[in-house]
């Protein structure tokens, strides 16, 4: 059993065991601790801090649109004659436009059933062979006929 | 009370973006609030991580406070979990070091000093009597004692701080108030005026039991 007043007494502060306690050394936080908390108590003041839950709203907001844009935005359906419009352009400057091989390579190795129409494709290969490019205008030329070959060619000058 | 409606109205107007206000709060609650800590996890490097992290809490969840109870409640009830973090973390540090030495072929895991256990017996043997005698208490008691001396509180709002019964509370205030007083009567008994270490004072009630 406790002593009755024993807890009261230490509670109404003057006992002994206070005294001697207070009388003890009294450590606080380093300089560089002190500076530290202020520091960090004054950056985030400077930030309000409805602005941070804000900005993450925003963000997932932004990023549901986007999604919700790709999934079910308008689709634009690639052209056929997309491709060869470049060198169409170029079949009648006669001058063929600095593509880089990469893209040449897409235009002429492209589905030729998809990318080209016969008489397009005649005018591109033509368009070669005006430039002095007969190799690939050659070329050129095989694929054309292994995709259609009764198609006339008319006059155009396909052939060196 | 006026005391405790000055705090609370300080933390009020930090909340509303008053600088000021938190240096005041700051400077008055940090001598307290440091002892409770530095006492607590008995290591001034653990102490200062414990420490930032309880007031890097209270600026982060500034928008929601509301001046519902005193302040020091508040604060010392963030820094009673944050200590209770740091226990649990020390705990795990401490298990997986024990595990791996269980496993030779790793190499040893580096310990922090203040996790150590003899670490901490030398951080005590530091102190006086009494603060070793505080020391070597029960966390839960030497918690209680702390929140009474350091900010006044009451066993009350040291329940609540702590999150424990209002009994409970007045049972741990009470065993290490009794435990307290045992050490300084026998720090102060004739022919031992000179026990100025935990060690010291660990000896004398040794040979005062014989």
């Amino acid at each position: 059993m406790h002593p009755p007043d024993e807890l009261e007494e230490y509670l109404r502060g003057d006992s002994a065991l206070s005294r001697q306690y207070r009388k003890e050394s009294a450590p606080a936080p380093p300089h560089a601790l002190d500076r530290r908390i202020l520091k960090l108590a004054s950056g985030a003041q400077a930030k309000p801090p409805w602005l941070a839950p804000l900005a993450f709203a925003a963000s997932v907001l932004l990023s549901v649109a986007l999604v919700l844009a790709i999934v079910f935005g308008p689709q634009n359906p690639k052209r056929d004659e997309d491709a060869p419009r470049l060198l169409r352009i170029a079949a009648h400057s006669d001058v063929l436009p600095a593509a880089s091989p990469n893209r040449k390579l897409q235009i002429y190795s492209s589905d030729p059933l998809r990318a080209h129409s016969p008489s397009a494709w005649l005018a591109d290969i033509a368009a070669l062979r005006r430039a002095g490019r007969n190799r690939e205008a050659d070329a050129e030329f095989r694929r054309f006929r292994s995709v259609y070959p009764d198609y006339s060619s008319g006059d155009i000058p396909i052939r060196p | 009370m006026e005391s405790l409606d000055e705090d609370a109205r300080l933390m009020l107007r930090y909340r509303d973006g008053d600088a000021d206000a938190f240096l005041a709060l700051y400077s008055r609650h940090k001598g307290p609030l440091y002892r409770y800590v530095l006492r607590q996890v008995r290591n001034a490097g653990a102490a200062a991580d414990v420490f930032q992290e309880v007031w890097s809490r209270l600026v982060a969840t500034r928008a929601r406070y509301e001046a519902r109870a005193k302040f020091a409640t508040y604060l010392f009830h963030i820094a009673h979990n944050c200590i209770m973090d740091f226990f649990r973390r020390d705990l795990r540090l401490r298990r997986d070091a024990r595990s791996d030495e269980a496993e030779p072929q790793f190499a040893e895991p580096e310990v922090p000093e203040y996790q150590r256990p003899d670490g901490i017996a030398e951080f005590a043997e530091q102190q006086s009597a009494l603060l070793a005698a505080l020391s070597s208490l029960p966390q839960e008691q030497r918690e209680a004692f702390l929140l009474h001396e350091e900010t006044g509180l009451t066993i009350e709002e040291i329940a609540r701080v702590t999150d424990v019964g209002l009994e409970t509370a007045k049972s741990r205030l009470r065993y290490a108030i009794r435990k307290l007083k045992k050490s300084l009567i026998a720090a102060h008994a004739p022919g031992s005026q000179d026990l100025r270490t935990a060690r010291e004072l660990k000896a004398a009630q040794l040979n005062a039991s014989t």
